[in-house]
């Protein structure tokens, strides 16, 4: 396809417009995090740092910070195991009850989160759970796997089935099969669900304010704070969480180039067949 | 890679300062304190267990008060039904919630005594809905009036004088409620002239309904609190139905133009109480908290609550506050020798909000999804 | 040698052109630790800590509301009751369309980013790119919801600047425009990366083959890439539906609740005296809305080329 100079400049401009769409309000937020005004208006009041200063001498942020990182850890960890488990499960067989298999994977994220919040409040109550950030990570894991499963399969379905069958055909068991050739292909894709589980585990309010009890995570205390104080301390951890993202990805991101450019291109291409003697 | 490459050398030792800076205050309170401060819960609105309120407590008790702060009775009635009992130490809630936290059993039974109800203006000494016959399970804390809430510059005190102002064509798409049935109706039951605004015969709760699907074209949004302060504030909408000074209160002290005026149909009492929670293994703790806030230093800090402020029932609390904070005290209407608060409430100006009687919440509530599709 | 040839068959021959040992086998799956150990951890895990609470929640939809308490019943009433009221199919309907809109509005808007993204930006620009569009996904919803009423009030911003080009002030907020921004502000980045991430992986030799072939590259574009990358259009198209279909934050903060949505009246039938019953009536019709959406669009995606 003949690349059109202005048609591509329009493009590129498009996507600049589309980034700026999503991070003007990201934008405003920074500016009125340093506003001296207690609710965000224009004209601007003052420059001040005393909502940062708010923020991070405060106690019960700092602690749901730290539960917030503990848990979407997890949660994006076992989510990515799970999600990878049954994408492969999906890719590789056809069993009576698959479509119920697949459905239970993928559900989850059709439940209105305060319904489900309470369902499992109740439900995990009884079990002796409730209360505790291991009932977070667990209702996490069941609202994010689905991402990871759709991101895996999506992958998967991109797989050349024959490289499986050659390695298995060469003698490979299957765990040995599924290591160095699936998983190697999948890599990036797995990659990318764990940090994208992450980042929902980590913005989950509804079901973490219900489950979660006294251990509040940073969202549910951010929930609280847009729900009963409206101060700009919501503008300072959005801020604050932001710069701490861009680190994070960006960290991730360029372990992700190095790694790939330390393999050579895989493409889905046919081995070349040798002449045969 | 590369040992002391500068620029990597650089990032060190800005990210050794950020931590550095991070870890300060965390030092700092860690080495203040001896012995670790006994931890008490509290499930409250927002605002109840802030520095502001409840730090004297904290440092003479040596205690650490841990909020679970929630939006609405009834998300607070759905969590404590699912925790474990004793998981909350102290309960605040509004009155119509404590009935049915006694209903439901979980609040423990308080002795008169402990308490100085004697310090109480009579008319607080026995606050319907905290009583079950002689028994007391709730501690009145803080009340507030419910009113027409305007923006001073776009709506005039006269037209503010009555709930009629939110019908006035002049203020289309202005006109915001608080997302909450119980006060904009009652409002407007005021407004229809049902003396009791919640005891309604089946032909008034028609006319109530009626008269309030007519305002609906009027009626520019429906916030919650967060929303309402933001609305009110940028001037989105210039009436808001079912608040009061609880929200102007604290938009006025930042310098916004916004009032409320208890009109000549009358206002609604909101009453706050804290209780506490069945099990709890700190009652004496959750005792003392209660005598705190109920002394006249921890009404003074009440009423100034920075989240949101109120009246206060403790007589020795309105003469501390003309002490100590006169322009708050004139300007809540909380001085003693002149017109205040209490002559409102003598006056029968203002009427309890409550639960309604004659319908089920369920019935307002489902008239309440109505209106908003309207 | 003959493993040679089994495993040379090229990857575009149809699939069952395939040595046998290499399609999805049929039938029962044969009970290997490997295959246990891949297959039962994620049926296990949801369905005790999915489906467990799911039924608890269809059991709880019978229960009834006695003094504020929530007991043990069976009432057929709660779903007579919710299903019966012309304002919960106004609500249904409503929130619906909107969801409908937001999908089709978004997957439009994202279609030429992601394109732009895969197609025409370097190597380096589409990693910058790619980074950016997964910040949104580390910051708070809440907080941009939050910070878009700057924008949109009526002394925000946008008339703010509608105010200097000379055009009077529009009422932007508290509107389903509104609304639908929350909606975009919540799904474009996810539908851009799945876009962008599928498109990418759309064989070039497919585009080049349509070019050598003649056509010109507006039909390249609906005739060869749009097909080829159905699966991640529709992908996305269905989180976006979900997502805008489920969410309360911007009908309530944008949209100033005065179009009532499906997860705002779950939200107010709470409120209505502990009634979590019937909010668990409306909850399970949004989940069967959901699933069945959910199912069909799935089934469009991965529907075998003919």
């Amino acid at each position: 396809m003949k690349a059109r100079p202005a048609l591509a400049a329009l493009l590129k401009a498009y996507v600049v417009l589309v980034l700026l769409f999503l991070f003007a309000p990201l934008g405003a937020s920074l500016v009125f995090s340093f506003n001296s005004d207690r609710f965000p208006t224009l004209p601007l009041g003052s420059f001040t740092l005393e909502w940062y200063r708010a923020v991070l001498s405060d106690e019960l942020v700092r602690e749901s910070l730290a539960h917030t990182a503990r848990v979407s850890v997890l949660s994006a960890t076992l989510s990515t195991l799970l999600g990878f488990a049954a994408a492969y499960t999906d890719y590789r067989h056809e069993f009576l009850g698959k479509r119920f298999y697949l459905a239970l994977g993928l559900l989850p994220p059709t439940v209105p989160a305060i319904i489900l919040g309470l369902a499992m409040l109740a439900y995990l109550s009884r079990l002796g759970l409730a209360g505790s950030w291991v009932a977070i990570v667990i209702a996490h894991t069941v609202i994010c796997t689905p991402f990871a499963m759709a991101l895996a399969r999506l992958r998967l379905s991109q797989v050349d089935r024959s490289l499986e069958a050659a390695a298995w055909n060469l003698g490979a068991a299957p765990w040995a099969a599924l290591r160095h050739v699936i998983l190697p292909f999948c890599a990036p894709t797995l990659l990318g669900a764990w940090l994208l589980t992450m980042a929902v585990s980590f913005d989950e309010f509804a079901i973490a304010w219900f489950v979660g009890g006294l251990h509040e995570t940073l969202p549910v205390r951010v929930l609280g704070f847009l729900q009963g104080q409206v101060s700009p301390r919501i503008n300072a951890i959005g801020t604050l969480v932001f710069a701490v993202s861009i680190a994070l990805v960006a960290v991730a991101q360029s372990v992700l180039a190095r790694r790939l450019s330390l393999r050579r291109p895989r493409t889905p291409a046919a081995p070349q067949p040798k002449t045969l003697p | 890679m590369t040992p002391s490459h500068p620029a990597s050398n650089r990032r060190r030792v800005l990210r050794a300062i950020a931590g550095a800076g991070l870890a300060a205050p965390m030092l700092a309170t860690r080495a203040l304190s001896q012995t670790a401060p006994t931890e008490l819960t509290m499930l409250a609105w927002h605002g109840h267990a802030e520095k502001d309120v409840v730090a004297e407590f904290e440092a003479r008790h040596n205690v650490r008060i841990r909020p679970k702060y929630y939006v609405g009775g009834d998300n607070m009635l759905a969590l404590i039904s699912q925790s474990p009992p004793g998981t909350y130490d102290l309960i605040q809630a509004d009155a119509e919630y404590v009935q049915q936290l006694v209903a439901a059993g979980q609040v423990e039974q308080l002795q008169p005594r402990d308490y100085p109800f004697d310090d109480f203006f009579p008319e607080f000494h026995r606050f319907p809905g905290h009583w079950v016959g002689d028994k007391l399970y709730s501690v009145m804390v803080r009340f507030g009036f419910l009113g027409v809430a305007y923006n001073t510059l776009a709506v005039s005190e006269a037209q503010a004088r009555s709930y009629k102002v939110y019908a006035d064509p002049r203020f289309a798409g202005r006109v915001g409620h608080f997302d909450w049935h119980l006060p904009s109706i009652g409002q407007v039951s005021l407004l229809e002239g049902n003396k009791l605004p919640f005891d309604l015969a089946p032909e008034r709760w028609k006319h109530v309904q009626q008269r309030l699907l007519a305002m609906r074209r009027n009626v520019g949004g429906f916030f919650d609190y967060g929303g309402t302060f933001a609305s009110l504030r940028n001037g989105q909408m210039v009436l808001m139905a079912g608040i009061g000074d609880w929200i102007t209160g604290v938009l006025e002290k930042n310098g916004a133009p916004v009032r409320t005026m208890l009109p000549e149909e009358g206002g609604l009492q909101w009453t706050e109480s804290f209780s506490i929670g069945k099990g709890s293994r700190r009652q004496d703790l959750a005792r003392a908290f209660i005598q705190y806030i109920t002394s006249p230093g921890g009404q003074v800090r009440s009423a100034m609550m920075q989240a949101y402020p109120a009246l206060i029932p403790n007589r020795k609390g309105w003469d501390l506050l003309v002490a100590q904070h006169p322009q708050e005290a004139r300007r809540q209407r909380m001085e003693p020798g002149k017109p205040n608060v209490m002559d409102d409430i003598r006056g029968k100006r203002v009427t309890l909000r409550a639960l309604p009687t004659r319908q089920s919440l369920e019935d307002w509530s489902d008239f309440w999804s109505r209106y908003k599709n309207a | 040698m003959h493993l040679l040839t089994s495993a040379g068959s090229p990857p575009l021959a149809p699939p069952h052109e395939l040595p046998a040992s290499a399609r999805p086998a049929r039938g029962r799956v044969a009970a290997r630790p490997f295959t246990l150990a891949h297959s039962v951890p994620p049926l296990a895990w949801q369905l005790a800590f999915f489906l467990g609470p799911l039924l608890f929640l269809v059991v709880l939809s019978f229960w009834s509301v006695r003094n504020f308490r929530i007991e043990p019943a069976f009432e057929p009433a709660n779903w007579l009751r919710m299903l019966a009221q012309a304002h919960v199919w106004e609500t249904y309907a409503r929130t619906f369309g909107y969801a409908s809109l937001a999908t089709v509005v978004a997957t439009v808007l994202a279609f030429p980013a992601a394109f732009a993204i895969a197609f025409r930006l370097g190597a380096n620009a589409r990693r910058v790119c790619l980074f950016l569009l997964v910040i949104p996904f580390f910051t708070s919803y809440l907080v941009r919801v939050y910070a878009w009423q700057v924008f949109l009030s009526d002394q925000g911003v946008i008339n703010a600047i509608l105010g200097m080009l000379g055009v009077p002030p529009q009422r932007l907020l508290n509107t389903p425009l509104a609304t639908l921004v929350g909606y975009l502000t919540l799904s474009l980045p996810l539908v851009v990366l799945i876009q962008a991430m599928s498109l990418t992986l759309v064989d070039r030799r497919l585009v080049e083959a349509a070019s050598n072939l003649g056509c010109g590259p507006v039909r390249t574009v609906f005739a060869v890439i749009v097909p080829a990358a159905r699966v991640g259009i529709v992908v996305g198209a269905l989180f976006c539906f979900i997502f805008s279909f489920g969410d309360f934050v911007a009908p309530l903060y944008l949209g100033g609740g005065a179009a009532p949505t499906l997860p705002i009246l779950i939200v107010d039938t709470t409120k209505a005296g502990q009634q979590w019953p019937r909010a668990a009536v409306l909850a399970l019709l949004m989940i069967a809305t959901l699933m069945i959406v959910a199912w069909a669009m799935t089934a469009y995606a991965y529907r075998r080329r003919a």
